[in-house]
């Protein structure tokens, strides 16, 4: 196998096709286009939340009933005191309080078992398959991307939080753009003079030094016109349940980003799909604390963004949805940790989701593939739900040849 | 352009006066001074090395012990990034530590689950070591380098219940590439990983023949026992390897973007011998090529500025806003994001990196010594020794015109000249 191929669409990280990421990655004026061109209402929002790593299904979405869980994972299995029962049969990590809130407000839907078919252990071709969805294929489009080449190209279709472009935002005709977190430093009206001539292209510009003079351009847009929005307050959440201890203000890096979506949603910002991240998911050892730590992030930051979207009046707009590379091996490993897997529970929230509910069936502990779950549920289906339910184009239009999805959405 | 392209990536950018003494003695010798390390680097021997020590296990959190080893233990690790990033900005030249940094990159291990000083710079002295010479012998003291074994979970793997982690992560990214090798050839190779231990703190590794899988394995093409450098022998010695690191070295000196096929360049890497693959690479033709432009990480980015205005990263007020601001430019030497190393090229070239770019470029300045630019009368002059110091061919139309606005004013002058599309791309 042709490995740098294998690899070409993961060097999209930050990038997109070559070509493309060239062309005017312009960040215009996001905060004016909220004024001038605003999302209406009633308008779908998408966000994506990549957990990078791998996470462990089963320590999430947790089968306690089944005698294989135990004795399969003896020292990392999750204790029953640290269990939310959802069904007879099926648990959330502790952690998840605010998921299982969401659930019996049948704002989330659980779809089980879900993967792609002949499982690739490694990271990267895995997180690769994902984005891309079109799996034993060199792609080096993302499903994102292909959407965004269906729509009038605008940088601000779809915007990825970071400092790195997630390759599922990389299309043929058109790429997502990338907001930074963080301060922003604004230049003097002399260097901001500087700078704009220096953006200008050039004639003897190659790709990468005509990107380079873009992002100086973008630079002065987002100066000028964003400042004042990141500084702004966060949407006041007006649905959220009292939880212990009361730290809605977790200071993790997903609730920094998913307080960056919420502000620019509520201004009305014309952006249909937001990308954001959090890594830290490949737990080869001291699994229990780590992994139950990072979904209670998980759980706590999209439950407040939900709130958010309430007080924003976007509640009815917004489906989050959440997924990683793969799911881990059922048995544990010799370190308190699980190594890479297969199947793995895929997370869709909103007021808009067919909630309280499990799609796909529960993998089997018992008959497993070279130890592994098998696949039940392929993420095309859910991805396919995504595109025609969420964002209204035929799901055939990203993903060739797709054509069954999983009733997620209610029918409106 | 081959002898700008040669110093910024088999270097890390001139210093004051060496582009013009290279374009003027002409590319070959100019390829022959750049890709011959001398024997005592006099530059890089002026940094001292970093004060580390054994700080021995984390003391119970939150307790009075805790506050003290904390800092000793911060301490450490911004004296080690500072010190690299001091070494890299004085060595006399800049091969070594350019290939000591691409080996970073390439078994990439980082300090936040290290969390110690210590065995990431043994580590890295390792790299140091092992940079120009024969890549078995670096892949064979890699394997059970303290760092990595930590950062991939072979610090405990032991026989019976193996972790393939170290196993496939070796395979997949640091000698074969990934699809090289099947699942079974992970699994079986994660037992003949067993067996050793680390002690974190002190960068030291140990060996417990009874945690050992020492049964017969088969795996790619052989069977026998193995213990963890026996197999980094044998899968160095696949034609795969040979395959591999050829292509890892194009991707990241050459072009991420157009395919490697050159055989050529991938025979002289046949005894795996490192600075004889990359004399292959710089010879081949491939550096002339206009489609073959790399931008600079925000590291050397970085190093090439503080390089060209002769700044010493230590050195700067507050010097832990170095790891800042690289830190929001989203690179950070001993902190690479994931085991398989930074992004490159258009990844660095976005809005995010550029607002971070231009918040370090005013620190940067702020502390340089601009009596030289002053000293070149303020006309196009000025203008060409800027190019020189930098190591750039020559200013687009577009950069030269914003130059001359500012001509009167260095600071200005070398805010743009780093922040131009052709400076922080090496076309």
């Amino acid at each position: 196998m042709d490995t740098i191929s294998r690899r070409k669409f993961l060097r999209l990280v930050g990038a997109g096709a070559a070509g493309v990421a060239a062309t005017q990655l312009s960040f215009a004026d996001i905060v004016l286009a909220g004024q001038t061109r605003p999302l209406p209402n009633g308008t779908p929002i998408l966000v994506v939340v990549t957990l990078y790593g791998g996470n462990d299904g089963l320590n999430t979405v947790i089968p306690f009933a089944n005698p294989l869980y135990k004795s399969s994972r003896p020292g990392i299995f999750v204790d029953d005191s640290h269990l939310i029962p959802l069904d007879a049969e099926l648990a959330l990590n502790g952690t998840m309080t605010g998921f299982k809130s969401l659930w019996d407000n049948q704002n989330l839907a659980i779809v089980r078992g879900v993967g792609y078919p002949y499982p690739d252990l490694s990271h990267f071709s895995s997180m690769a398959i994902w984005q891309s969805a079109l799996p034993g294929s060199l792609a080096n489009t993302g499903w994102i991307g292909r959407w965004l080449d269906t729509q009038k190209h605008d940088p601000m279709n779809a915007i990825g939080l970071g400092s790195v472009l997630p390759p599922l935002l990389a299309g043929a005709k058109s790429v997502g753009s990338v907001l930074p977190l963080g301060g922003l430093v604004v230049p003097d009206r002399a260097t901001s003079y500087a700078l704009h001539r220096l953006g200008l292209p050039d004639a003897s510009d190659g790709p990468l030094q005509a990107a380079a003079a873009a992002s100086i351009t973008d630079f002065l847009n987002l100066g000028k016109n964003l400042t004042p929005i990141l500084k702004r307050p966060a949407p006041v959440p007006d649905n959220l349940p009292t939880l212990a201890g009361g730290s809605f203000g977790s200071d993790s890096s997903l609730s920094q980003q998913l307080d960056v979506v919420a502000k620019l949603i509520a201004v009305n910002a014309p952006t249909k799909v937001w990308a954001v991240s959090l890594g830290g998911f490949d737990t080869h050892a001291d699994e229990v604390k780590g992994q139950s730590t990072l979904l209670g992030t998980v759980s706590q930051s999209i439950t407040r963004f939900i709130g958010q979207m309430h007080g924003a009046n976007r509640q009815n707009d917004v489906v989050v949805l959440v997924y990683s590379e793969f799911g881990r091996r059922v048995k544990a490993n010799g370190t308190q940790g699980t190594d890479h897997g297969t199947a793995g529970p895929v997370f869709v929230i909103g007021n808009g989701v067919d909630g309280g509910k499990f799609f796909g069936d529960e993998p089997s502990l018992s008959r497993l593939v070279d130890g592994n779950l098998a696949i039940t549920t392929d993420f095309r289906d859910v991805y396919a739900a995504m595109v025609e339910d969420v964002l209204k184009v035929p799901a055939g239009q990203v993903i060739p040849g797709w054509k069954s999805k999983l009733p997620l959405m209610l029918q409106t | 352009m081959e002898i700008a392209r040669l110093i910024h990536r088999f270097g890390l950018g001139p210093k004051p006066g060496e582009f013009s003494a290279l374009v003027s003695g002409g590319l070959t010798k100019a390829r022959a001074l750049i890709l011959t390390p001398p024997v005592v680097d006099l530059g890089a021997n002026q940094v001292n090395d970093p004060l580390l020590t054994d700080l021995g296990p984390f003391p119970p959190p939150k307790s009075a012990a805790d506050l003290v080893f904390e800092s000793a233990r911060t301490a450490q690790i911004l004296a080690l990034q500072l010190w690299w990033l001091d070494r890299m900005v004085a060595s006399d030249h800049g091969l070594t530590e350019r290939l000591t940094w691409f080996w970073h990159g390439h078994w990439a291990t980082a300090i936040g689950k290290v969390e110690y000083a210590l065995p990431m710079y043994i580590q890295n002295q390792l790299l140091r070591k092992n940079a120009l010479a024969n890549f078995k012998d670096q892949s064979r003291a890699m394997i059970v380098d303290s760092a990595l074994l930590y950062w991939l979970d072979g610090n405990s793997n032991v026989a019976g219940s193996p972790n393939e982690n170290l196993a496939r992560e070796f395979m997949e990214l640091f000698t074969l590439g990934v699809g090289a090798y099947s699942e079974l050839d992970v699994q079986t190779i994660a037992r003949a990983l067993t067996g050793y231990n680390t002690v974190r703190s002190a960068g030291t590794v140990t060996f417990n023949p009874k945690k050992h899988d020492s049964s017969v394995l088969t795996f790619l093409g052989t069977a026998g026992i193995f213990d963890a450098p026996a197999v980094s022998d044998y899968i160095t010695s696949l034609s795969t390897n040979q395959d591999h690191i050829s292509r890892r070295i194009w991707f990241r000196f050459i072009s991420s973007s157009t395919p490697y096929i050159n055989e050529t360049i991938t025979q002289s890497f046949a005894n795996r011998n490192i600075i004889q693959l990359l004399g292959a690479m710089a010879t081949s033709g491939a550096m002339s090529n206009s489609l073959h432009s790399q931008s600079k990480s925000p590291v050397e980015w970085f190093v090439s500025v503080c390089r060209a205005l002769n700044i010493r990263p230590s050195l700067l007020p507050h010097n832990s806003n170095v790891i800042h601001y690289l830190a929001t430019m989203g690179q950070v030497p001993f902190d690479p994001p994931n085991v398989g190393g930074w992004p490159t090229d258009e990844a660095w070239l976005n809005i995010s990196s550029m607002q971070a770019r231009f918040a370090f470029s005013k620190y940067i300045i702020a502390q340089a010594n601009l009596s030289a630019i002053n000293a070149v009368p303020a006309t196009d002059a000025r203008i060409d020794y800027l190019a020189d110091l930098f190591g750039v061919v020559g200013w687009t139309l577009r950069t030269k015109s914003v130059l001359r606005t500012v001509l009167n004013n260095p600071a200005a002058l070398i805010l743009i000249c780093i922040n131009a599309p052709e400076y922080v791309v090496n076309a």
